[in-house]
């Protein structure tokens, strides 16, 4: 956006009148202002606000003394907050949580919507509007909502799957990372299959056309010519899939109280609400999610770097 | 894909303050000669009815009600985020063992010096319970002694002998199992330790203490022990369930016959009767068993505090002296037919007697019931500064119990040490 903003004119006396460019220019930029405004508003009300402020509690911790009947006064700790973040164990245990949760959940989820977007875009799938639809609509119901309804499918005594399957433990301690996979795949596998569809539908016919004339298959073509042409599109979505896995928090939340595999910190975001609302140490929480947050900006720098190296 | 990006945040953004700029609850004082307004944060039982009694019969003062989640459930999270923004209601509900967590934060305001009139109607042991630091924080609603509800068909159809001591549950218990392979006499929560706090309550254990002006912690006492090992041993034998307290697969359990008893407390009475009423006639209430003499800890019970926000104190003062110590609170409460709560004021369990309707329990008299087991609460209990964390910890570890990943007794010694850092980190006293 910033590369259309033309340089400003060099500054000249004052005339009585603004020159007709010069009207020009101003309007040019009144209307870039006005369109663009709205979004730094609210980046700045909803993003760099809440960012400084979480910067500024994090500095501090509350005291108080005695049995506490007192009242607590507030000290500045420096990066104490920080320092006793990155050493609680219930903290860094988060992140192995998260990282099996990557492990199992980007493959399945990429090469899923992958396999489904070719399906779709090969003609060989019947009904591809319907099936896009469908497959997009788990995308629609709101997180908390998508874990209640299968909270429901994996509660013993209730679940229909169960009488089916028999005695299987979705929420025990050992199943319910699976559990959470289940119900995210279930949430973006969709999302994630428009948007490649999307890329794949932009391919020009040209390029698949000269594909089937060399001699290759349907197989073929997906893999050595579709796939490559639409990296971009698979890169940006990896990208948005392991950020969003840092920051998994809803699912497991919904699952906290019926499953004994869950705890209030399994997650570093549910450890980052656990320190604010269980222990009211507010900058330990917002010490910990300025951690997490530095973490996911600096995996995006990382993957999208990489995303371009290979390109 | 950028611009997409930035218009979507940009309609993201707009939503969210849309849903900030709605009516904030940060209150503020009326003006001369309209009646004032009190916010009021809640989720018991029968709210809505007695708030909308309370509207009708008062000119100067109005309640605008708000009910949210309950307190472990969310509800002392968003009160907490509230009081840290400055936008907390007027009154908050507020349980016993989350008080002290919340004076500590400075979230309260000192009542002391208003409630001085109400302050004899009230047993010492529980008045005890909501005056920290010899100044009065809030003021108690209920009392919740415990009992056990069973299922008196079931039971006497198997002749099984209703449990007086922890001992006849446990031959009960094995009763039970043996005359339906499925059913089982009483459910384990993992996920709430409240209920193992009152038994060991019960046990006569005593978590918290002061010395001097230092804390005390003992989860791991005794008494706390004794009952651990007992929970620990029914679980192992596998004669109770281990299910999420108030979750559909408890709820499920109930209904198709498998689940016999309930070891809870008196406002359970209404929630069974709410949840089952398919059963009515079927149930009945018991003492809860004992160690050998009749014993109770509390299972929660409400309390309201005028929150640090507040610029409506004595309108406040006002609602919470209603809430809790009017005849026409408890009739609305009450008759609303999902409360069993019990009053704090043993004056008003008359009241509370005559409004319940208790055929679910083919009448029994559940207040006289309650009544007793409310006289025999042990005394001497004081809950903690970091209930909420306590109750996390418990809930983190009880969880493994089932798997047998840890045992009851094992999960006391980490919550004790997890505790005593807590509190340290507070920059509290405690005594070794």
């Amino acid at each position: 956006m910033a590369t259309t903003v033309e340089a400003p004119p060099p500054p000249t006396r004052a005339k009585p009148r603004p020159s007709p460019r010069r009207t020009e220019n101003w309007r040019r930029r009144g209307a870039i202002t006005l369109f663009t405004a709205p979004f730094f508003v609210l980046f700045a009300g909803v993003i760099v606000a809440p960012l400084g402020y979480a910067l500024y509690l994090s500095l501090f911790s509350e005291k108080s003394s005695g049995l506490g009947f007192g009242g607590k006064e507030t000290v500045f700790v420096g990066l104490s907050n920080y320092l006793d973040t990155l050493a609680d164990r219930a903290f860094t245990d988060g992140f192995l949580v998260v990282a099996g949760y990557c492990l199992i959940y980007i493959p399945l989820m990429i090469g899923g919507a992958l396999a489904l977007a070719l399906l779709l875009d090969s003609g060989l799938a019947r009904l591809s509007k319907f099936f896009q639809l469908a497959l997009f609509m788990p995308h629609v119901v709101p997180g908390v909502i998508a874990g209640l309804i299968w909270l429901y499918l994996y509660t013993p005594g209730i679940s229909p799957i169960i009488d089916l399957l028999g005695d299987v433990d979705f929420l025990g301690a050992s199943n319910v990372l699976g559990s959470v996979v289940n119900i995210a795949l279930w949430e973006w596998i969709g999302y994630n299959m428009i948007i490649y569809f999307a890329a794949l539908q932009a391919i020009p016919r040209e390029v698949i056309e000269a594909a089937t004339i060399d001699g290759a298959g349907a197989l073929r073509t997906a893999i050595s010519v579709k796939l490559p042409l639409i990296r971009a599109a698979v890169i940006t979505t990896v990208l948005f899939t392991i950020i969003g896995s840092l920051q998994l928090f809803t699912e497991p939340m919904v699952l906290d109280n019926p499953s004994d595999g869950v705890v209030s910190t399994w997650t570093p975001n549910m450890y980052a609400y656990t320190e604010a609302f269980a222990k009211n140490d507010y900058g330990q929480a917002a010490a910990s999610s300025l951690i997490l947050a530095g973490l996911a900006a600096a995996l995006s720098f990382f993957v999208t770097r990489w995303g371009n190296r290979t390109r | 894909m950028g611009r997409t990006l930035a218009v979507a945040a940009a309609l993201a953004g707009m939503s969210l303050l849309a849903a900030c700029g709605g009516e904030s609850a940060a209150p503020a004082a009326a003006p001369a000669g309209q009646p004032a307004t009190v916010t009021f944060w809640g989720w018991a039982k029968g709210t809505q009815q007695v708030v909308d009694a309370f509207n009708k019969s008062h000119k100067d003062i109005q309640i605008k009600f708000e009910e949210i989640p309950s307190g472990n459930a969310g509800g002392y999270a968003k009160f907490a985020n509230a009081v840290k923004a400055g936008n907390a209601p007027d009154v908050m509900s507020i349980e016993y063992p989350q008080l002290p967590d919340f004076v500590n934060q400075g979230a309260l305001q000192d009542i002391t010096a208003e409630i001085g009139d109400v302050k004899s109607k009230y047993p010492a042991n529980v008045f005890s319970l909501v005056e920290l630091g010899g100044k009065a924080w809030s003021l108690p609603m209920d009392a919740a002694p415990q009992v056990f509800f069973y299922r008196k068909d079931l039971f006497e159809a198997n002749k099984i002998d209703v449990p007086k001591t922890w001992d006849d549950f446990r031959a009960a218990a094995e009763k039970v199992k043996k005359a339906d392979d499925k059913a089982r006499i009483a459910t384990f929560f993992p996920d709430d330790p409240s209920v193992l706090t009152a038994l060991s309550w019960q046990a006569g254990a005593k978590w918290f203490g002061t010395e001097g002006d230092a804390w005390k912690v003992s989860i791991n006492d005794e008494a706390t022990k004794k009952v651990a090992d007992y929970w620990q041993g029914l679980v192992k034998d596998d004669l109770v369930k281990v299910q999420a307290s108030f979750s559909q697969e408890w709820n499920a359990a109930f209904e198709d016959n498998s689940l016999w008893g309930y070891v809870g407390a008196n406002w359970g009475a209404g929630v069974m009767k709410g949840n089952h009423a398919g059963q009515a006639g079927k149930w009945a209430i018991a003492p809860a068993p004992n160690w050998g003499t009749p014993a109770s800890g509390m299972l929660g019970g409400t309390t309201f505090g005028v929150s640090a926000n507040s610029k409506n104190t004595k309108a406040s003062v006002e609602v919470i002296k209603w809430l809790t110590g009017s005849e026409e609170a408890w009739t609305s409460r009450l008759s609303s037919g999902t409360s069993s709560g019990f009053p704090a004021i043993p004056d008003l369990v008359p009241v509370a007697q005559k409004s319940f309707d208790a055929s679910f329990y083919g009448g029994q008299d559940i207040y006289a019931l309650f009544t007793e087991a409310y006289g025999s609460i042990q005394p001497g209990w004081t809950w903690g500064p970091s209930m909420v964390q306590v109750l996390t910890a418990f809930k983190d570890s009880l969880g493994k119990v089932s798997t047998g990943g840890t045992t009851i007794p094992e999960v006391l010694e980490s919550v004790q040490q997890a505790t005593v850092a807590e509190i340290k980190g507070r920059g509290l006293n405690v005594a070794a």
